[in-house]
């Protein structure tokens, strides 16, 4: 791979080594002043991926080494930055984003060069004419974590152990390997001397942080609104009131959303309380089972498993928006909170 | 089951083991093995955690603790003694499939009727593993369960590492879950640039693409092939609603025309009727329903199962776990060629009258005090329905 692509995939694991070779020790990487500009793209690569999700990448083809090198070394001092300060938040979204913005540049690359990224990953690929062969294993192992229908195995041409998959998808399946190879690395061990080198951009990345995530409110959703309910869940509740019998996976979906948006165990015991054939107990044991006796309640399941057993029911506009019934619920509280802001704003002006 | 009936079953399947050959699964050592032995019955005890670095010392212990029931783990674990899961460090599992009669959608009361209906589904499963997955015939090895199904183990290295949602991907293919039939065949809106749905064309797969495409197009073609083929197809074709005699003979004319026909495989559909096209729809669901093997998911997505020893004996038939090869299955009768025991005759007390059929005899079997072939002695015994001797 020429210095331009591994400038591009940095995460490749031929730009380590590569960026070995040239020697710059951690010191110079941190401290060296002509190589402020790398370490001003290193952050940049932080604030957009908080900001924007994606990573703007530089056109390469034109330029000189000079600006390769330090598009390059960038991509370690952004790691060095997200270990620092080290939210797992943080960590996720800039994993996302540098997978996301390098999926995208995949999808203009030719063949061989999407043959040489897989095979960095461990996945073999052959190509074809039009179209890509990848082993089904190496395929439900990027795939699974897909939410939408159509990359179910079930719905793929499957041919003696082969999957059929186009140039795009392939570049959509390689984001996930990224994702994973990115997020599992971080954070990196880092010093606290390191840090204390980087003070400036931590504290700018720390503020635009904290920014998104009040903006989204992700750490306390507060009480419980049933009126931001899902339709899934609404429609559950209201068949659990007039006493019908919901099947085993809608329950359990039904019983860890209510756990996760922070009703108890006794809430939940009671709204189960109006079937005749009632069981506290065994109820209670369940719905304790599914809360966790350490205190993590399962997760419920995404949207796509909820279509796969005919439990996603009435999805409304809302749910275009959404992959989970937690997020849902997440946005439609926050877009609330938002508006009666609104108006007390208005009211006191 | 009393101590006396315990202690007969104890000694025939004591000398079975003195001969039998336990069949050794890859990297038996590291794998968890359990038991539930006759000396802890009639409690049903579980012990499990063990470990056995050598063939002999595996023999023995079958031929001197003589297990009722025997498992070993589909996982390979590090440490596979250690007494509790998180200690033991998972390394990876075999890819295993369970087929039951019990979770089948209709259950006949028969034994054999059921065993019957589990070894169709049994090779519909073969069909999807060989075709689709591309497994080899070595690569798959089935077992019949001495009970009421079968247990399909595949080793290959490149399944091993699966984790429990990739392994429900797969059971999701075999049995049709999640399916969007809309995709492979029926009307399908297209947006046009405007990005408005107004144009619609009717899609159909082709027997090349694979997947549930291809099977989905050889069904219906087989199907429809069959009808032009025998006795009065017009009648038969326009027994299906919205079939007409015009559209019946168009499509007697396109199957009796190998161009048209070749062109039909390969998905191609202009030629064929708007009626036509409906009963296509039609046959598409169908085949889906006909196509799918019903596997037991929970047992697939269970990395760290215990699953039964083939070549040992299930307790509660008397009937040995047997392994098979593709090309036995098609033919094998359980109930003849699992049976280890021989025919010479057992006293037995018989508490549930029961009808057996075994190596070809059928007995109605009465309450009471009698003599009975010892295969089907040790059997209805094993399934709590008679005690050993005359009181």
């Amino acid at each position: 791979m020429d210095s331009k692509s591994l400038a591009l995939y940095p995460f490749v694991t031929e730009a380590f080594s590569y960026v070995e070779t040239l020697g710059f020790s951690l010191e110079r990487l941190l401290n060296s002043r002509a190589l402020d500009s790398a370490r001003f793209r290193g952050k940049e690569r932080v604030l957009q991926s908080i900001e924007d999700g994606e990573i703007q990448k530089p056109g390469l083809s034109g330029s000189g080494e000079e600006k390769t090198f330090l598009e390059l070394l960038s991509y370690p001092f952004s790691r060095i930055l997200v270990s620092c300060i080290n939210d797992s938040y943080l960590i996720r979204r800039y994993a996302l984003a540098e997978a996301e913005s390098a999926s995208k540049l995949l999808k203009t690359e030719n063949k061989d060069f999407l043959v040489e990224i897989a095979n960095d990953f461990n996945v073999s690929i052959t190509p074809f004419d039009s179209h890509f062969a990848m082993h089904f294993t190496d395929y439900i192992k990027l795939a699974n974590t897909m939410k939408d229908l159509k990359w179910k195995l079930v719905n793929r041409r499957l041919k003696r152990g082969y999957v059929h998959i186009t140039h795009e998808e392939v570049a959509r399946l390689l984001q996930e390997a990224i994702r994973d190879r990115i997020q599992n690395a971080l954070p990196l061990d880092v010093s606290s001397e390191v840090c204390n080198t980087c003070n400036s951009h931590i504290d700018e990345i720390k503020e635009v942080l904290q920014n998104r995530k009040s903006d989204i409110n992700i750490d306390d959703m507060g009480e419980v609104d049933t009126e931001s309910f899902p339709p899934c869940i609404s429609n559950a509740i209201s068949g659990v009131s007039t006493g019908a019998n919901l099947g085993h996976s809608m329950r359990f979906a039904l019983t860890s959303f209510l756990l996760n948006v922070g009703m108890t165990v006794d809430e939940i015991v009671d709204m189960f309380n109006v079937s005749p054939d009632f069981d506290e107990e065994k109820t209670r044991y369940q719905i304790e089972h599914i809360a966790g006796s350490s205190g993590a309640p399962y997760t419920p399941p995404s949207c796509q498993t909820m279509k796969t057993y005919g439990n996603c029911y009435g999805g409304d506009e809302f749910c275009q928006k959404i992959k989970h019934p937690l997020n849902y619920y997440r946005k439609k509280l926050y877009k609330k909170a938002k508006k009666e802001k609104e108006k007390s704003q208005q009211q006191d002006g | 089951m009393n101590d006396k009936t315990l202690r007969f079953l104890k000694k025939r399947f004591q000398d079975y083991y003195q001969d039998a050959h336990i069949h050794l699964p890859p990297e038996y050592t590291s794998r968890e093995w359990g038991f539930i032995l006759f000396d802890d019955m009639p409690k049903t005890v579980m012990r499990r955690h063990m470990a056995f670095g050598s063939s002999g010392e595996l023999q023995d212990y079958f031929s001197w603790t003589v297990p009722a029931h025997a498992y070993y783990s589909v996982a390979y674990y590090e440490y596979p003694n250690a007494s509790n899961m998180k200690d033991k460090n998972w390394l990876q599992s075999d890819l295993i499939f369970d087929l039951d009669a019990d979770h089948l959608p209709h259950v006949p009361d028969s034994y054999p009727e059921m065993l019957e209906n589990v070894k169709q589904e049994a090779l519909k499963l073969y069909d999807f593993l060989s075709d689709d997955f591309g497994f080899g015939e070595d690569d798959i090895n089935i077992v019949f369960s001495g009970g009421r199904g079968y247990h399909f183990h595949i080793s290959h290295p490149s399944v091993r590492s699966l984790g429990s949602a990739e392994r429900r991907e797969i059971v999701d293919y075999i049995s049709g879950r999640g399916l969007d039939i809309s995709q492979i065949i029926g009307k399908s809106y297209v947006s046009g640039d405007s990005g408005r749905r107004d144009a619609s064309m009717f899609v159909f797969p082709s027997e090349n693409d694979g997947g549930w495409g291809a099977k989905i197009n050889r069904y219906i073609i087989s199907y429809i092939s069959n009808i032009v083929n025998s006795n009065k197809p017009i009648k038969k074709l326009t027994d299906f609603s919205g079939v007409g005699k015009t559209t019946a003979e168009k499509l007697v004319n396109i199957f009796n025309d190998e161009k048209q026909l070749s062109l039909l495989k390969k998905g191609k559909i202009d030629m064929v009727s708007n009626t036509s096209k409906n009963l296509f729809e039609h046959l598409g669901k169908q085949a889906v329903d006909n196509l799918i093997a019903n596997v037991d998911e929970p047992v697939t997505a269970d990395v760290k199962r215990l699953i039964r020893v083939p070549g040992s004996l299930h307790g509660g038939s008397g009937l040995r776990v047997t392994t098979l090869s593709a090309s036995e299955l098609e033919d094998f009768k359980p109930l003849e060629n699992a049976v280890v025991f021989k025919d010479n005759p057992i006293t037995v007390n018989v508490t549930q009258p029961s009808i057996i059929e075994m190596k070809g005899n059928k007995y109605h079997v009465d309450e009471g005090v009698q003599d009975l072939p010892e295969y089907a002695a040790i059997y209805l015994m094993c399934r709590g329905g008679a005690e050993y001797g005359s009181n």
